[in-house]
Formats: structure tokens, sequence, C-alpha cells
């Protein structure tokens, strides 16, 4: 059976999804000991060629697999810590891993989640045909966390994070993203029926709405994948040294930063611009 | 500002950097003691430890059925070997886990602690 990580990159004109897609690939390689995919669009690989790390992308993943780039009017708002922007968010096709991953288990993962550890090794071989994200597991503590980061809305049913999804190429895991896709097309009617904000796509509520149907409408908390290490955007990674990565931890989300260090551990990092800035000394890790 | 609140807000700076640092390496320690067999996820803790032990310790070494993490049964053939592999991760992750801690313990600043 072959293992293996799949990752989309889609670029805009704000974030260079290719570059984090580079780091966060290389690192996972290194780490889990598995062969990575790229999903990605002919315009970014373009640009990947005109910064020169296309040939490192093409050390990191075994596959580069060229799609049609999703059109989509998805905006949100990142910050870069106290400044932010409304930037495209290109992430309307992840229900593709199904039909696209070359892998029979397919570790998932956004191009933001960085994973420095072997944890996630230990979930190859659990038997569930697709685990999500359980929850977002914030670097602070728990009061960051809003209801939403939990709910798909204030009435709506738990939210997985799709940061992280593993899967199995069977007839399971094909219905699961089959799902997917549908509530993604018909996202506002699945907004009426579930209460949430249908202005702008996110797969982790499409994914936790799929999640949610085909458990038979109820909350099965079995068999996920661990709790999303996150550093949110607010949050600066400040510096990276050897294996420690650094952050200005904005803890009570006004501004006011204390610092932290990790290593050893998986973590999504939501600020993507701190992660450009470093880009040259999280290229050497990998 | 008054020299006495400058070393208080230090201080608080301090016990935000300690706190997150003794967080995160519980969350480490927590994610190396899941340990994956046999189609099952297993938490690695005393109860487990226990279990197994004990079950060894009564001759129930083949062919047992241990109820994993998520409460689904999972076949081990050879619950001895299961066993040392639990203990060797057992011991491994909660002396990495001491070390850190104490060097967390014994940095006094905000440099040090993210220094670790």
């Amino acid at each position: 059976m072959t293992q293996g990580i799949l990752l989309y990159a889609h670029n805009n004109r704000t974030v260079d999804y290719a570059l984090m897609s580079v780091i966060a690939g290389g690192l996972a390689k290194k780490n889990l000991q598995v062969p990575v995919s790229l999903i990605t669009d002919a315009s970014t690989i373009a640009w990947m060629k005109e910064s020169n790390i296309f040939n490192q992308a093409e050390t990191v993943f075994d596959h580069i697999i060229v799609v049609d780039r999703p059109t989509t009017d998805n905006q949100r708002r990142l910050h870069d810590g106290q400044t932010g922007q409304m930037i495209p968010f290109i992430n309307t096709n992840r229900s593709t891993a199904y039909d696209l991953t070359p892998y029979d288990r397919t570790l998932l993962i956004d191009s933001d989640f960085f994973i420095l550890s072997n944890s996630l090794g230990e979930y190859w071989n659990v038997d569930a045909d697709v685990m999500l994200g359980s929850a977002i597991n914030d670097i602070y503590d728990d009061s960051r966390v809003g209801y939403l980061d939990r709910h798909v809305s204030d009435t709506g049913v738990k939210m997985y994070w799709a940061t992280t999804v593993m899967f199995s190429k069977n007839a399971n895991a094909k219905l699961f993203f089959d799902t997917v896709n549908y509530v993604k097309e018909n996202y506002s009617q699945f907004a009426d029926v579930f209460r949430f904000d249908c202005r702008q796509f996110r797969n982790d509520i499409a994914f936790s709405v799929a999640k949610h149907i085909l458990d038979g409408y109820q909350q099965d908390d079995v068999l996920s994948l661990p709790p999303v290490l996150s550093a949110l955007d607010k949050d600066i990674l400040h510096g990276v040294n050897g294996n420690t990565l650094t952050f200005l931890v904005d803890h009570k989300l006004t501004n006011s930063y204390c610092a932290a260090a990790i290593s050893n551990i998986d973590i999504h990092i939501m600020n993507k611009q701190s992660v450009i800035r470093n880009k040259q000394a999280l290229l050497e890790l990998i | 500002m008054d020299q006495q609140l400058k070393q208080a807000l230090d201080f608080a700076n301090y016990q935000q950097t300690f706190s997150i640092q003794k967080k995160v390496l519980k969350e480490r320690m927590s994610a190396k003691l899941t340990y994956g067999f046999n189609g099952g996820l297993f938490r690695i803790d005393r109860t487990l430890l226990t279990f197994v032990d004990m079950l060894c310790a009564k001759d129930r070494t083949s062919g047992v059925i241990l109820l994993d993490a998520n409460e689904n049964p999972v076949l081990v053939d050879d619950l001895e070997e299961f066993r040392d592999e639990i203990f060797r991760r057992y011991f491994e992750v909660t002396n990495e886990y001491f070390e850190q801690h104490q060097k967390i313990k014994k940095s006094r600043s905000v440099e040090k602690l993210i220094s670790q």
C-alpha cells in the first residue's frame, strides 16, 4: 500500500503558496519519510520557475499534478501581525483530492501546516477511511479560540479542521469527497440548513458538514486526527534557529505580544507573510 | 516607568512565555505517547501500561484483544512484544519530558526560555 502526502498550491498576487508548499512538502517528506505530491496550476508553476524554486520543487515533490486554476471570487482577510488585508483565496478544489492523489493512503495538508515531527506517522495504519483534524489547538491557550472556531455556526455542528485530512483510496472515502463536493456546489443551501455564513467558502465547513451527514447526522469524534496546533495570523513567526521556530504571540489579540518557541511538533502557521519572510531559514530545514 | 511596575510587567511577560513553553512541551509529549498498532490507536498511559503488564503476568500473552483509545477492539498477537514497545516509548518520552521540563523551570528569562 502506497502512502504519501498531498498539498495544493494556487498562488494569488499576495501570497506565494507555491513557496509555502515547497517548505511544507519538504518538511513533511523529511519528518514522515514518505513521498509528497503537489496539485497546482500552470500560472503557479510559471511563477515557481520565475522565482527559481521550481528546481527545488522537483526535488521535493514526486508528482507535480497540474490542474485548471479554480475560478472563485472567494476573499478573506489575512493578518500579518497587526496589519491585515483582503486577499483572494483560491481553495475550492480540495474535494478533487480523492481523484488526484497518487497514493492508496493520503495525508492531505494545507501549505501552511509544517510537519516538524513524525507524530502523524502513527495514523497511517489506523482503521479509518477518512480522518480530519479534530479541532484547533491554539499555541497560546483556549482563551483565543472562539465558538465559531469549534462550530460551523452559532447553532451549527462541530467544526473539524481540514488543515489535516487522512484518507484511503476506497469507496467510503470516495463517498466522503463526493459529499464534500456536493456541499461545496450547494454551499448556500447548506448554509441555510447549518446556519453558517456562506459569503466565504471554507473547506473546514464543507468537510465538517460532509462528515456530519455521513456520520448519520450525529457527532462522532471517534477516529480523528489530533487537534491542529496553530499560531494565528495575528501571531508572527519571528525567526528560525536550527530546528526551533520562535514566535511573537499576540496573547490577548490586542497587539500585545509575548515570545514563544517550538521544535519537534507540527504547527499550522496562519501568518503566511511571516513564513515568507523566513523562507531561507525554513528552506534550510528541509 | 516606575521600576517596580516595569519588573512586574517583565515578570508577566516571562510568565506568558513560560506557560506557552510548558503547554507546547506537554502537547509534544502527548503526541509521542500516541501509538498506532494493527489498525488501532493507543494512548500510552499508566492505565494501559498496568493493564498490559498485568495480562502478561497472568500469561495472557498471545491473541489478546485490547480496546484502543477509541474503544475499538484490536488484536495483539504477541502481547509481550507490545508491552516492551509501550514501556520503551513511555520511558523514552517521560525521560525527555523530565529533561525539557527541568530546563524550562531553570530558565529565568524569556531569552533562555525560547532558546531551549
